[in-house]
């Protein structure tokens, strides 16, 4: 059975398709996100990820920090995940990560944001309703700094005939 | 707290070969909780990733755990034995995905010492350290290679 206010709803879909993407087009990717101590501490420990400099703020000073260094891989993941609906949601595998480069340090209350140019599609023999895109992601901390920056490709489904 | 005290001694740039392959010690079932905080917690919004109702319907039929989580698990399986006593991750590369990792798949990592560098430029002054170049290889429970990546990180010398 079909509820009243479902035959009303207008559906709204998230995400881009292969046909979207225009080589040398920039996305300024939504949110930012400021990166917490506990979302540090979790991401650390649940991945198993033993260096002190993540996890024991004495040892990062003893090492030049003003604290604990947040974990490069959620760096990583912080910056890949505030791409995703521009990027990737509307499905398609993700086939690799190329040149990644972490440039420099981030800190518990910094805040991150993405950035992410089209520099590569084409058609997939082997999966001819998708296309294969390429996009090179940015990270930059409040400051403007670049913090992170890597080459990502994917599999991107084209739209369905009608 | 003497900090050399709290890493250990036997993963200091000069006690990596080049040719070296390592088994890390440690495994690791990769349980839902993991793969949905993760995924959730650095704002990926692929629902593939959490949504079971949705993903019934598609070719895999259950929920995938995303790549960064099955990276940053296989990187962290073997970081105490290749990134312990590390100052700074530089880079990743050629990280590919070989096989789709479902929840209550088990993780384990192999890592081999690519090359050694023993003068990188960016060495913060009051450290002696030398940059390595690792390639990992993550594989589940079935011996199939899930995960493969080029990392270099800055670790440093063994303390005088």
């Amino acid at each position: 059975m079909i509820h009243e206010f479902q035959k009303k709803a207008k559906k709204l879909p998230k995400g881009h398709y292969y046909e979207d993407f225009t080589v040398g087009y920039v996305f300024q990717h939504h949110w930012g996100r400021t990166i917490n101590e506990g979302d540090n501490s979790l991401f650390s420990t649940a991945t198993l990820s033993f260096n002190p400099l993540y996890f024991n703020a004495e040892y990062a000073r003893a090492h030049g920090h003003p604290q604990v260094v947040v974990n490069p891989m959620l760096v990583f993941l912080v910056v890949f995940g505030l791409t995703v609906e521009d990027l990737s949601e509307a499905g398609g595998l993700f086939l690799g990560v190329d040149k990644l480069t972490f440039h420099r340090p981030v800190y518990p209350c910094d805040t991150l944001y993405a950035r992410s140019t089209v520099i590569d599609k084409r058609e997939s023999s082997k999966y001819p309703t998708s296309g294969i895109v390429t996009w090179h992601t940015e990270g930059f901390n409040q400051r403007d700094e670049l913090v992170i920056d890597f080459r990502r490709t994917n599999l991107i489904p084209k739209r369905k005939k009608p | 707290m003497d900090v050399k005290t709290l890493t250990g001694t036997h993963n200091y740039f000069e006690d990596f070969n080049v040719g070296d392959v390592f088994e890390h010690a440690r495994g690791k079932t990769v349980t839902e909780f993991d793969n949905v905080i993760l995924t959730n917690l650095v704002l990926n919004t692929a629902q593939i990733h959490f949504n079971e109702h949705l993903t019934a319907t598609l070719p895999y039929k259950s929920r995938l755990v995303f790549g960064g989580v099955t990276a940053a698990l296989v990187i962290g399986l073997a970081m105490q034995d290749t990134g312990e006593n590390a100052l700074a991750e530089l880079g990743l590369d050629e990280v590919r995905f070989r096989a789709p990792v479902f929840h209550g798949d088990t993780l384990y990592a192999f890592s081999e010492v690519l090359d050694k560098n023993e003068a990188p430029a960016n060495v913060p002054s009051n450290f002696e350290a030398g940059e390595v170049r690792f390639r990992h290889w993550g594989i589940n429970q079935n011996n199939e290679i899930v995960f493969e990546a080029v990392r270099r990180v800055l670790i440093k010398k063994r303390p005088r």
